[in-house]
């Protein structure tokens, strides 16, 4: 049961989706449970290959044969990518008990009042494509081989256009195809890039692009990876589909969506800054300067929305380029910080839009100036919706306040030992933080805040969700607030792969 | 010893949970555990005193690692003087204060809410003044900040009498939570910027332990000097967060607008403990730029200290003008804080300017700390035991007052009367400690600006206390008694409270000098022994400054107490007003607050969202509209035969993906083309 442990976790929710179609006829909508108890038992799989890491374990790597001796599935089970596959798998879990109420009531505003059996189908097919999620984020953190990371990378929008077109909102055909597009066109220039690393040194191995230091042809391989890593992360000018996507998607899948765009970070390290530390420097700067651009245009974006999910989308936009920032500064605290606050930007942003959902769900209202006053009727979600703010904001006990501290620390070292340009984009980062104050905080005051609107007051609707919406994304607080406050057990993985770069 | 302090930290986060599950049970349960766990916490920074007394022991320090990669981070404590003092400040007052809230909060719905963050409150406080490095500080000084935000804001439903500002129709109106949401934000803009200069100095001194910091400024502080620019840069970044946190001009703002939380909120946070974080923490850096200055030989050192101390002087005499005209009574006594915690950045600035100053200076910085701490909590809690019996905020719906609530009327007088600065009361040693350490560095046009507030302070008290206390009673009065509700004493437990307060000014004015002569003692062991800052004997004077500044000081007090009782007492204020124009520009004038509030509500708040909207709705639209309308438009007609195979009824993106990526594999074939 516990040999071939990243292959389990890829395979077994790759398989539990057709069991939960196939199961439907037996089980009904407790179909669903099979999805649930796959998620689980692949989340405490991963748990526990990450405590034996911890606990001074050596890296997993497993051997699988694909499609001959170029492409392989090989996989590596590492510092860097056993903590995110177990921050990622869970709250894939989490957002599968999550949907439970918030699918049903999807089926029912697209589908009306449909029979049981129609709802029944409808509602295991979408836990089928959601399965293919954990799939695709499983793949792409352990696959080491670069056209392994491009299949995981592809299977993702997949699950991704099916909900969005069947369980989504208004605009939701189009805009799918929007996102689809958009998946194709990042897609496609990684492809270019891996092929070009194939021509430099016979193979798709992750570990054998760092053969290619120094040549021309790296320089051209990681322009063509960051174009789909920043279409991925919507870094400007690249964001424009972010607010769409994230604005007519069912909210139940809201908090993957941040890791479907976060996790170009990881990617960007693992075959980009990792092998190729020397020729990336040249891009060093030119990224933390849009990373900068897209916090603070993000920032702009998001004050701007009266929209709720909107409102989630754009801030994602402003956060992201958080992770990337540490990150491309090159200092082993900045990538250190960069991840941590990814694992932070992520939890916290699946609390945010679980809780937006749940807001919608409740009230059927989406624009913010519309709202008001829930506080007084919703006093949970309230809580969890500033739990979300202040993990946004790195307000300390959140993971993202030791994150925020480490990852600027990088961010200053590589400003005082580089260019003057990076000492002055990491006094303005520090300070645009503000803006994910202003707006996090703003947002509950115009949601929560000030009296009860008069349609709210008689409507016995409106109160706090079912434990089994509300217990999940107190889970995820939980952990959040965990790793905030004994941050170490994941930065000491981090630590041991990214120290062995050559970083400052 | 330690232990006292860790428990000092920890009983009062023990006590949130403890008030949420004595709430299931009952009121009274949940009362006793919102008393018991900041009584305890008070009770072991008591019994740390002793190490005040006999100082030789000090510093004690104790600390774990918390983060061990990318490098070693603490959480640890340090018993010092000046964290001795200040826990023993926030720890007694907080408990006095989690009393009263008993009284003051009774019936209100949301008691189990305010009794937890006030718990939470004073951990994080204690959290943020006994931390032994400057991360631990910093998580202090944000869950302070967050506090600070859910307790303006305690009122959230913004029902129409928690509004302030006004009276209505006179001057606009705020709700509690945008008070709350401005307070958070102007603090927080502060807070990242000082997050920054701490990174920079982490990055030169490869640590943030205080006292490694302090021992090993000698070494780090001339390699951080050799760009004398950074020196500046850090100066300015890390002097923002304690402008922010204590409200000094430019980041003042928010304070009077924090009177909106309930009153006890008032005394704790924004009077009495949280406000005073900030010069604890300019405290806290002067010994490193005092080495930079004048150890290390580093001009622009100097600077950190010419910029607190007029930062000090300039928000002492702004907030005190202010403080002027102000109708709101908390909004007076907010003016007054600002205009208060100035003077303790004059005292701290004038410090490190001469070699002379550095001990009283910060002895007499960290002294108006203790007593403003004392008579500014006093007077708070007194302002909302007035508040609550006479159902208004506006001192003009007040008057004749003293015969309703004797005991209230009596220690508010001993407090105003201590911060007016009248000997032998506790405000008036502190006060002239500061004025006489700015005569001995020679800082002139502060000493006249510090001496200028004075009377201003003088006159502001004196109006409020006649206005309240003295005189015929107001329309509103009236109104209460003809409804039935005249007003009557607070609860025994509120003014038992402010009794308490009063009783530790009477006895803090007796042994004033001992006190000072303790602290001077404290800080001369800590500063030159410890710390090895070398210092300078004061220079003998012609003239006793001593007596200069005390007749100096009475001299400005009676200046602003004689026409403020004249005019307020009289009721011929309006008579005055309307007979000299240049009294009614300067009316308007500090009424509207040098119209600094509504400069910065243009700038940055319209201003924000006004480029959040040129954002959103121009830039962002139009470039969705070209991006996925226009571009693909373009290219179609351009290239219809070429790529009209690819075309979709849905979607045209893929058109610009083809096109592009054909482009850029040409582009890098030809690159690539050996």
């Amino acid at each position: 049961m516990l040999e071939h442990i990243l292959l389990q976790t890829i395979i077994i929710p790759a398989l539990c989706a057709p069991a939960v179609i196939f199961g439907r006829r037996l089980f009904g909508k407790k179909a669903a449970w099979i999805a649930r108890i796959g998620l689980l038992y692949s989340t405490l799989l991963l748990l526990f290959a990450t405590l034996k890491l911890t606990l001074g374990g050596v890296p997993i790597i497993e051997q699988h044969a694909f499609a001959g001796p170029a492409i392989t599935m090989n996989l590596l089970g590492d510092g860097l990518s056993l903590p995110i596959a177990l921050i990622i798998n869970m709250l894939c879990t989490a957002l599968a008990f999550y949907a439970d109420h918030y699918i049903d009531h999807r089926i029912e505003a697209i589908y009306g009042e449909v029979d049981e059996k129609t709802a029944t189908n409808h509602y295991t097919r979408f836990y089928a494509l959601f399965l293919l999620f954990p799939t695709g984020f499983m793949g792409v953190c352990f696959a080491s081989n670069l056209i392994g990371i491009y299949f995981f990378l592809e299977i993702l929008p997949l699950p991704l256009f099916f909900i969005m077109a069947m369980f989504g909102y208004v605009d939701r055909v189009r805009v799918a195809m929007v996102c689809l597009m958009w998946a194709v066109f990042g897609a496609g220039f990684f492809l270019v890039g891996s092929i070009i690393v194939y021509y430099q040194t016979a193979s798709f191995a992750v570990a054998s692009i760092a053969q290619m230091a120094g040549t021309p042809a790296a320089f051209w391989s990681i322009s063509m990876f960051l174009l789909t890593i920043l279409a991925k992360m919507a870094v400007v000018p690249f964001q424009v589909w972010m607010p769409w996507v994230h604005a007519e998607h069912p909210t139940c899948i809201a908090g993957l969506l941040a890791v479907y765009a976060n996790i170009a970070v990881y990617v960007m390290l693992r075959i980009l800054i990792i092998p190729l530390t020397a020729d990336f420097q040249i891009f060093s700067l030119p990224l933390m300067i849009l990373a900068l651009i897209t916090m603070v245009y993000g920032a702009l974006l998001t004050l701007g929305q009266t929209d709720i999910k909107r409102f989630a989308a754009c801030s994602t936009i402003s956060q992201l380029a958080y992770s990337m920032l540490g990150v491309c500064s090159l200092t082993v605290a900045g990538i250190d910080g960069g991840l941590f606050f990814f694992l932070g930007h992520i939890m916290g942003k699946t609390i945010i839009f679980s809780t937006a959902g749940i807001i919608v769900y409740t009230t059927g209202i989406r624009d913010m100036r519309q709202l008001g006053g829930l506080a007084a009727k919703m006093p949970l979600t309230t809580a969890l919706w500033i739990i979300g703010a202040m993990g946004l904001a790195g307000f300390p006990p959140m993971s993202s306040f030791p994150a925020e501290w480490i990852m600027f620390t990088g961010i200053f070292k590589a400003g005082l030992m580089g260019s003057p340009a990076k000492l002055v984009i990491a006094i303005a980062g520090a300070a645009a933080i503000t803006f994910s104050v202003v707006y996090c905080f703003r947002s509950v005051k115009i949601i929560f805040f000030g009296p009860l609107d008069e349609k709210f007051i008689n409507n016995s609707h409106i109160k706090d969700p079912p434990l089994s919406m509300s217990l999940p994304l107190l889970t995820i607080a939980a952990t959040t607030i965990a790793l905030g406050l004994y941050p170490s057990i994941i930065l000491d993985l981090f630590h041991k792969v990214v120290a062995a770069g050559p970083f400052m | 010893m330690h232990l006292y302090a860790w428990l000092a930290i920890i009983l009062p986060f023990i006590g949130i949970a403890a008030i949420y599950v004595a709430s299931c049970i009952s009121g009274r349960l949940r009362n006793l555990a919102a008393v018991a766990f900041p009584i305890m916490a008070a009770l072991c920074c008591l019994r740390l005193l002793p190490l005040l007394l006999h100082p030789g022991q000090l510093p004690l320090e104790s600390s774990w690692v918390w983060v061990t990669h990318p490098f070693i981070l603490e959480i640890g404590i340090l018993l010092d003087p000046l964290s001795l003092i200040l826990i023993l400040v926030v720890s007694v007052i907080s408990a006095i204060i989690a009393v009263y809230c008993l009284g003051y909060m009774k019936g209100d719905p949301g008691i189990n809410r305010f009794l937890m963050l006030v718990n939470l409150f004073i951990g994080s406080m204690l959290l943020l003044v006994l931390a032994n490095n400057l991360l631990l500080l910093f998580v202090g000084w944000k869950l302070v900040g967050l506090c600070s935000y859910a307790l303006i804001g305690f009122y959230y439903k913004d029902e129409r009498k928690y509004w302030i500002g006004g009276p209505e129709g006179d001057a606009p109106m705020t709700t509690p939570s945008f008070c709350g949401l401005k307070a958070l934000v102007v603090t927080g803009v502060g807070d990242l910027i000082m997050l920054g200069g701490i990174l920079i100095i982490f990055f030169y001194a490869h640590t943030l332990n205080l006292m490694e910091l302090y021992k090993s400024a000698p070494v780090w502080f001339p390699e951080l000097a050799q760009n004398p620019n950074l020196v500046v840069l850090v100066t300015f970044m890390l002097l923002a967060g304690p402008i922010g946190k204590s409200a000094q001009f430019p980041l003042h703002e928010w304070l009077p607008e924090a009177m909106a939380g309930p009153g006890p909120v008032s005394a704790l946070i924004h009077a009495a403990t949280m406000v005073k974080s900030g010069v604890y923490l300019v405290a806290r850096l002067v010994p490193i730029f005092y080495i930079g200055r004048w150890v290390a030989d580093c001009q622009s050192a100097e600077l950190f200290f010419t910029i607190t101390a007029w930062v000090g002087a300039i928000t002492a005499f702004i907030a005190a003008t202010q403080g002027l005209v102000a109708k709101e009574l908390k909004k007076i006594m907010a003016f007054s804080t600002v205009s208060q915690i100035g003077y303790m950045w004059i005292g701290l600035g004038v410090a490190g300017l001469t070699q002379s100053t550095l001990v009283a200076g910060t002895t007499a910085g960290i002294f108006h700390l203790i007593s403003h701490a004392i008579f500014k909590a006093c007077l708070f809690l007194c302002a909302g035991s007035v508040i609550h019996a006479v159902h208004s905020i506006y001192i003009q719906d007040m008057g004749g007052m003293r015969r309703y609530m004797p005991y209230t009327w009596f220690f508010m007088m001993i407090a105003a009367v201590c911060l007016m600065g009248i000997p032998p009361l506790p405000g008036f040693w502190s006060k002239d400690a500061i004025l006489l350490v700015n005569l001995e560095a020679h800082h002139i046009p502060i000493f006249v600006i510090a001496i200028a507030t004075v009377a201003l302070t003088a006159f502001y008290t004196t109006r409020m206390m006649a206005m309240v206390f003295y005189g015929a009673e107001s329309q509103n009065l009236s109104h209460l008694k003809e409804e039935s509700q005249t007003p009557h004493e607070a609860l025994p437990i509120m003014w038992g409270a402010c009794g308490l307060l009063a009783l530790m000014l009477l006895a803090l004015g007796a042994g004033g000098p001992w006190v000072e002569r303790l602290l001077h003692h404290n800080f001369v062991l800590n500063l030159t022994e410890t710390l090895k800052l070398p210092i300078k004997e004061a220079a003998e004077h012609a003239i006793n400054y001593h007596l200069l500044v005390t007749c100096l000081s009475i001299g400005a007090i009676l200046a602003g107490m004689i026409p403020a009782w004249v005019i307020y007492r009289s009721h011929e204020r309006k008579i005055i007003l309307q007979s000299r124009s240049v009294f009614r520009e300067l009316h308007i004038f500090f009424w509207h607050r040098w119209f600094i509030d509504a400069f910065y509500n243009r700038l940055f708040i319209n201003g924000t969202l006004k480029l959040a909207d040129f954002v959103a709705f121009e830039i962002e639209d139009n470039f969705d509209n070209l991006i996925h309308h226009r571009l693909p438009v373009l290219v179609t007609e351009r290239l219809p035969h070429l790529l009209l195979r690819l075309k979709t009824e849905t979607d045209n993106f893929l058109y610009i993906g083809a096109y592009l990526m054909g482009i850029i594999l040409l582009t890098i074939g030809l690159a690539m083309w050996p």
